[in-house]
């Protein structure tokens, strides 16, 4: 399969591939979506991943060319792992690869090894190489939008699927499976294997949905329209030469169309089949298809077959039958099928018809079924008979197994009749309508009953004989009918199914536990009975002897040797001859010996072995033992009754039918995008809260914000749903988050389908064109899931006091009424000074205001809190991407639900920003400072410096202090003016002379500086000179006195 | 609607109630169940079934449960089962194994570990009861990996019927997934095990019951002991009754088991403790002619675990089936498209083994505990 440019079909395709070959352009480099799908495959198990790299021929350098791939190699191997295969295509020749290379490419594939990956061995899934609308067409005409029925077929992979399940569709949706047929393998394997190169005749192009001209589709067959040269030269039509690969390449138009446009010829050398003349026949066949949906009753199952087929529809009816009577099929006898066979409509369909036409018609015409049918069948019909409706049919079948259940061997027949009678009855008593096709039953059911009593009983046929109702049961009741008396013969069907609801087996059979005979008949049930041959404590004994009869005690250094065996053997073959038994003993001996030593070899080796035998080894050989169980329990058993115990196994080409399928499934097909059924569990079709575990992308440019629709992909499906996410606090609390942390995992709700914990998911924002960022959002793994969600986000409700005791403060604001209160006594309050407190009661005068109790005394300026959690609801979106009903070309172009921030980016809102938000210019008043007051106490104390002095500045004069302003006479005004002018004159003089007399005073500071000087340098030189007379006289008489004293003396 | 794809499926009546809603519960798929006593003078459904749908809903997280206004028609929505200490007053029409046995279906797979206090009727005539349900039903499921220490079924107080009374504790550990088994060779018998109880009458009864009921199985087996069992004061219960519940082991851990009870107080004929035990060992006998691996009560438990095992082949060996247990294997293939194998195994000639024995055979649906949290 060829992977699209699309993020949906690359989505699609790493869910189911096995093996991916990853074209790198190496001229190029690495691209987005190689990174791309490398993270989507990691998250959806690891399938193996093979790199090819292409256009190695645009080097012309040889070293940068090694260094080239030397580079994407490594960064390859990062991505997936060391020494991941890497492959080297060197380039074009003519348009095509060269055909060595592409050789060895084949054989790498071929002999690649898968790894088990958990989804896909936990779930059945189908790669769908072919589609057929089976609709009718006149439906089509009237309606083109009606819902369509369309058959799928494909390579079963994965688990077993069973029928009657659900599957996805990814790209389209959930579906219930209409019926589950298998059909042969449309490529089989040859024969022999270990060749090296198939021969001619084994060549096969099995290329579905590829547009390789000529074929046509039918049930289950397909037919390619060969010109009768061709013939001969098949090896061509196999290998895909340029103008195949091209048809392959360029086809866009659909099967329908195709088919219109192709000619057939069933055989070689026939005529071949105007387009007309198919489109007839498929029409027929549709209609009849169609009658069939009509009559359908989706939830009983049994309407449709009052339908009455006219021959020319018979192939037509029995498919349509094979929806549900796949069952039914199985229990036909062969026989029946040859015959039909012989009458050239596929066999099983013909039978059906049969069946069909047997059930609705009248008991007349049984017989003419009768011998190709099981009594089985008819004893389940029988049951059936019982039920008053459809839906019913379970309890009443119920009901009639347990008759026959108790019935005794012996009086099994005449009390079966018995029974009848009464259910005819009753069935009498019930609407007529719809029991029209079990008149009859109590006939068959006896014959049924005659003919399980000669015939050793075919199990299956018993049990899943005919109808789909069928269940064990049947065979059950036939088959212990010995067992057991009628227990509630005498209850009406009606009763039956209200009847007293009671798991107990109550046992009235005729068991007399007095008697002997009937007490030996359990006698070895007990220790103290007989046992088997193998286990006798006998048989034990002596192979214990045998075992370890040999031993040498060591302290006494006795021997003991075990009882020879070979005497015993002697007795018994005395009648022989001699010589005979001597060589058959001697041969039994040495094979007892060999077979002892065989035997305390292994008891050695198990016992060595224990010692490092591990865990996991034990797990190993339990899983072994397993499966070979597995293949052993129905590995005996034909297809068509195995697929009813286990499901459809995988490795079958199987044909799924799905009614009420989109029209656009249909009419926007486009082959190049892969089509994938992926199979269900028992309740993944529900719909849930599932809790995961989220990371952003690291590559992901942008964080994800909550309650932005998202498209995730889970499991099979792909889907958009509104994500919340959440971090888990140390108590468990799951706090709401708006955005996902930056490199962190963080939890996150959605809604959405059930699956199982431990899947993988990824989550894109658009699945919408390409772009040229890394498009993979987030990644994580589902941990829980429930019906509801734990979310909280951080709520703070906030009061106001309005009247403070001391301790005690009422508060208002915080609720609206009494009952509010009443639901929040005793929670704590804080204040956002941090003071705690307690809610106690509800007061009545404003509504909503509270008594409560704080630690300590508040103020009216406080504000009181109340922090509590407010429980956030996920929003119940899932709209599964439906990519698969674009019409052709535009696949990729599905968008959902669009985000907060695209949709007001498209529709060019903007958020009116809080005012008090926006930025302002700051605007300062100027600063008034108070007067410093001193009190007059503290001012008489103070020291005559600090005390504040008058400082403030005389006010106006009071009036009577004002002085009137004198006017003088022109007169007086000339004396005045004469007076200043002298004064002005006499001060100018004073200047001058002041200054003259400073000049002089200066003078004669000077003068009298010098002489002073004078004065003191003559003083010095008069004192010079007499102390050096002095100092003369000095040295004279002291040297007078050391020479002259004695003169003195 | 809850499922994507499927409209659920619809029944008629009443009968098998439990297996339906369970079935459901497990599967995921919504039931429809009509005409439930339609044609009844009092139509609709019972007290016992509406606190059997009560004790469901306290299990499960999200069911949507319609009941129509005769209470003829009951449409079910199962949502996820939760578990966690549950408490439960059962209706005393019916005892409390009518309750236990779906909780024992339904335990396995909870979110978290059941803790069920069950109060109302311990032992009645018409349903299997606590003791018999402790020692065959518990041993059975821990054959396919249920166990632990936490796996007990513990009767605190007795109540017999009419009055009730009793209290019974159930807890039961959480599995991932279900061991696939191979039960297919049950054993000779090597022990009887009973318990023979009385309240509110006296005490000599559970003598006189042992003796008689030791008097027909000394035949087979000496290793013979039945406990007595009475109790006092407000362990009682409301009723006075007495009864017996005998078990039989096998060399492979199977168990084979019969009960009996006394008549309800007011109920009809009073019986002898002595007829009550002989007959009842007779009961047992005939479960050994029954034989199997599972004993006929627990039939439809067995078939469920293997149904919800891995995708593995399962087998066990059963007695006859119930008409219980065929209902049962319809249900599960309209719930889970899974069909048994059924062999019939018949005696040879020379046994002694008691009757014909079905070898039932299935590949499980790989069914996983999808409530269990994953960290």
């Amino acid at each position: 399969m060829e992977c699209n440019n699309d993020i949906n079909a690359m989505i699609d395709l790493a869910k189911v591939a096995d093996l991916v070959l990853m074209l790198i352009d190496a001229s190029f480099g690495f691209e987005m979506e190689t990174f791309e799908f490398l993270n989507i495959c990691q998250v959806h198990g690891f399938p193996r991943i093979m790199g090819v790299l292409t256009h190695l021929d645009s080097f012309k350098n040889n070293k940068s060319l090694r260094k080239t791939k030397k580079t994407l190699k490594h960064r390859f191997w990062t991505e997936v792992y060391q020494g991941a295969k890497l492959f080297y295509l060197s380039g074009m020749v003519y348009g095509e690869y060269q055909t060595q290379e592409v050789k060895n490419l084949g054989r790498f594939i071929s002999v690649m090894k898968f790894r088990p990956l958990v989804w896909q061995t936990s779930h059945p899934y189908l790669l769908v190489d072919r589609m057929e609308d089976l609709t009718d067409p006149e439906q089509v005409r009237t309606d083109p939008k009606c819902d369509r029925t369309v058959s799928l077929y494909g390579f079963l992979r994965g688990a077993h699927l069973k029928n009657k399940g659900q599957v996805h569709i990814p790209g389209v949706g959930d579906f219930q499976v209409g019926d589950v047929g298998f059909l042969s393998d449309p490529c089989p394997l040859p024969d022999a294997r270990k060749k090296r190169a198939l021969n001619e005749k084994e060549r096969l192009l099995y290329a579905p949905m590829a547009g390789v001209g000529g074929l046509v589709y039918d049930k289950d067959a397909v037919y390619i329209d060969l010109p009768a040269s061709h013939v001969n030269q098949l090896q061509e039509e196999a290998r895909p030469t340029t103008e195949l690969v091209q048809s392959l390449i360029d086809t866009h138009s659909t099967l329908d169309t195709k088919m219109a446009a192709s000619k057939v010829s069933l055989f070689t050398g026939s005529a071949t089949l105007d387009p007309t003349h198919i489109s007839q026949h498929q029409h027929t066949r549709e209609k009849e298809m169609l009658e069939e949906q009509s009559v359908w009753d989706p939830t009983t199952n049994r309407e449709r077959r009052k339908v009455i087929f006219t021959q020319e529809e018979e192939e037509d009816v029995s498919e349509e039958d094979d929806s549900e009577g796949s069952d039914q099929a199985d229990d036909e006898d062969d026989v029946e099928c040859e015959e039909t066979a012989a009458g050239g409509a596929p066999p099983q369909k013909k039978q059906k018809l049969k069946a069909e036409t047997g059930r609705s018609g009248s008991c007349a015409e049984l017989p003419a079924f009768a011998d190709s049918e099981d009594e089985l069948e008819m004893s389940e019909e029988e049951e059936e008979a019982g039920t008053p409706g459809d839906s019913g049919h379970s309890s009443e079948e119920n009901e009639e197994s347990e008759d026959e259940l108790t019935d005794d061997d012996d009086d099994g027949g005449e009390e079966l009749g018995k029974q009848h009678s009464e259910k005819e009855s009753e069935e009498e008593m019930e609407e007529q309508g719809a029991l029209k096709w079990k008149e009859g039953l109590q006939q068959k059911a006896a014959e049924a009953f005659l003919r399980q009593q000669e015939a050793a009983p075919n199990l299956r046929k018993l049990v899943y004989g005919s109808v789909v109702e069928v269940t064990e049961s049947e065979e059950e009741e036939e088959e212990l009918g010995g067992l057991f008396r009628v227990s509630r013969l005498q209850k009406s069907k009606k009763l039956q199914a209200n009847a007293l609801d009671c798991s107990r087996f109550h046992a009235d059979t005729g068991h007399d536990w007095d008697v002997q005979e009937v007490l030996d008949s359990i006698r070895d049930c007990f220790v103290t009975g007989k046992w088997e041959e193998g286990q006798d404590a006998a048989t034990l004994l002596k192979q214990d002897e045998e075992l370890y009869g040999d031993f040498e005690d060591l302290e006494t250094g006795e021997v003991h040797v075990s009882q020879p065996q070979d005497t015993q053997d002697d007795d018994d073959d005395d009648d022989d001859e001699e010589p005979q038994v001597k060589m058959d003993d001697e041969e039994v001996q040495k094979n007892k010996r060999l077979e002892k030593k065989r035997r305390l070899k292994e008891r050695f080796n198990s016992e060595y072995d224990d010692g490092d035998a591990t865990y996991f080894d034990d797990l190993k050989e339990e899983l072994q033992k397993q499966a070979e169980l597995n293949r052993a329990a129905f590995g005996d058993m034909d297809d068509e009754s195995r697929v009813q115990y286990e499901g459809f196994r995988p490795g079958m080409y199987i044909r799924v039918e799905i009614g009420s399928l989109p029209c656009e499934f249909v009419t926007n097909f486009d082959a190049h995008y892969p089509i994938i059924l992926g199979g269900l569990g028992s309740s993944e079709g529900n719909l849930g809260y599932l809790q995961m575990r989220l990371k952003k992308h690291r590559w992901y440019e942008r964080i994800l914000k909550t309650k932005d629709p998202l498209i995730f992909s889970l499991g099979w499906r792909r889907f958009q749903t509104i994500p919340l996410f959440h971090m888990e606090d140390h108590n468990g609390r799951h706090r709401l988050l708006k955005y996902t942390p930056q490199h962190m995992h963080c939890g996150a709700s959605i809604w959405g389908p059930i699956t199982p914990q431990g899947s993988g998911f990824l989550a894109v924002q658009s699945v919408t064109g390409s772009k040229a960022s890394f498009r993979i959002a987030a990644t994580g793994v589902i941990l829980d899931l429930d019906k509801s969600v734990t979310i909280v986000k951080k709520l703070k409700l906030i009061g106001y006091p309005f009247k403070i005791f001391k301790n005690t403060c009422f508060v208002k604001g915080m609720f609206n009424t009494v009952l509010e209160v009443a639901k929040f006594e005793g929670a704590s309050v804080r204040t956002v000074s941090g003071i705690r407190g307690q809610i106690k009661k509800a007061l009545s005068s404003p509504a909503g205001a509270f008594r409560a109790t704080f630690e300590d005394r508040l103020l009216m300026s406080d504000i009181v809190f109340l922090r509590s959690w407010y429980p956030v609801s996920v929003p119940q979106l899932y709209n599964p991407v439906t990519s698969l009903l674009l019409p052709a070309g535009q696949k990729d172009s599905w968008s959902g639900m669009r985000t907060l921030g695209q949709l007001k980016h498209d529709l060019g809102i903007r958020n009116k920003p809080n005012p008090d938000s926006l930025y302002k210019p700051v605007v300062r008043a100027p600063r008034r400072f108070n007067p410093l007051h001193i009190p007059k106490e503290l001012q008489k104390a103070l020291p005559f410096k600090s005390k504040p002095k008058q400082q403030q500045p005389k006010g106006k004069t009071p009036k009577d202090l004002q002085r009137p302003s004198v006017i003088r006479e022109p007169h007086e005004r000339k004396v005045a003016a004469l007076l200043h002018a002298l004064s002005t004159v006499h001060n100018y003089k004073r200047k001058n002379a002041h200054k003259v007399q400073h000049a002089k005073h200066k003078e004669f500071l000077q003068q009298k500086e010098k002489d002073e000087e004078a004065k003191l340098k003559r003083q010095r030189e008069a004192k010079k000179k007499l102390y050096r007379v002095m100092g003369q006289k000095d040295q004279k008489k002291q040297r007078s006195s050391l020479k002259g004293a004695p003169s003195d003396l | 609607n809850n499922n994507m794809a499927s409209h659920g499926l619809t029944y008629d009546g009443c009968n098998f109630f439990r297996q339906r809603l369970v079935l459901s519960t497990l599967s995921g798929k919504n039931v429809k169940i009509k005409n439930i006593r339609s044609r009844d003078d009092e139509p609709g459904l019972r007290d016992f079934e509406a606190s059997f749908i009560r004790l469901l809903d306290k299990v499960t997280n999200g069911s949507r449960i319609e009941i129509n206004q005769t209470g003829t028609v009951l449409f079910y929505q199962p949502g996820l089962l939760y578990g966690g200490p549950v408490e439960h007053d059962c209706n005393p029409q019916r005892s409390v194994g009518y309750y236990l046995e779906a909780l024992l279906m339904l335990a396995p797979f909870m979110k978290t570990p059941l803790k069920a206090t069950l109060k109302g009727v311990t032992n009645d005539p018409t349903d299997p009861t606590v003791d018999l349900l402790k020692s065959t039903a518990l041993p059975l499921m821990k054959k396919f990996g249920i166990d632990g220490e936490a796996f007990e079924i513990k009767v605190v107080k007795r109540g017999m019927a009419p009055g009730g009374g009793g209290e019974v504790v159930f807890t039961c550990p959480v599995r991932k997934t279900i061991k696939p088994v191979q039960l297919t060779e049950p054993g000779k018998i090597k022990r009887i095990r009973g318990v023979a109880y009385s309240v509110r009458v006296s005490p000599q009864m559970g003598n006189r019951i042992v003796e008689s009921a030791r008097s027909v199985l000394n035949q087979f087996l000496p290793d013979i002991y039945i406990y007595t069992d009475h109790m006092k004061g407000t362990n009682s219960g409301k009723s006075p009754g007495f009864g017996l519940t005998l078990v039989a082991e096998t060399l492979n851990g199977c168990f084979l088991s019969a009960e009996m009870s006394s008549t309800p107080q007011g109920q009809g004929e009073p019986v002898l403790p002595e007829d009550l035990g002989r007959n009842c060992a007779k009961l047992l006998l005939e479960e050994v002619y029954r034989g199997g691996c599972v004993d006929s009560s627990n039939q439809s438990l067995a078939l469920l675990l293997m149904t919800l095992g891995q995708q593995d082949v399962s087998k066990v060996l059963l007695g006859p089936l119930s008409p219980y247990t065929i209902e049962f294997l319809r249900h599960i293939r309209d719930f889970f498209q899974i069909m048994f194998k059924i062999e019939v195994q018949m005696p040879l000639d020379d046994e002694r083994k008691g009757g014909d024995k079905v070898l039932m055979t299935c590949v499980g649906v790989g069914y996983s505990n999808i409530n269990k949290t994953v960290k």
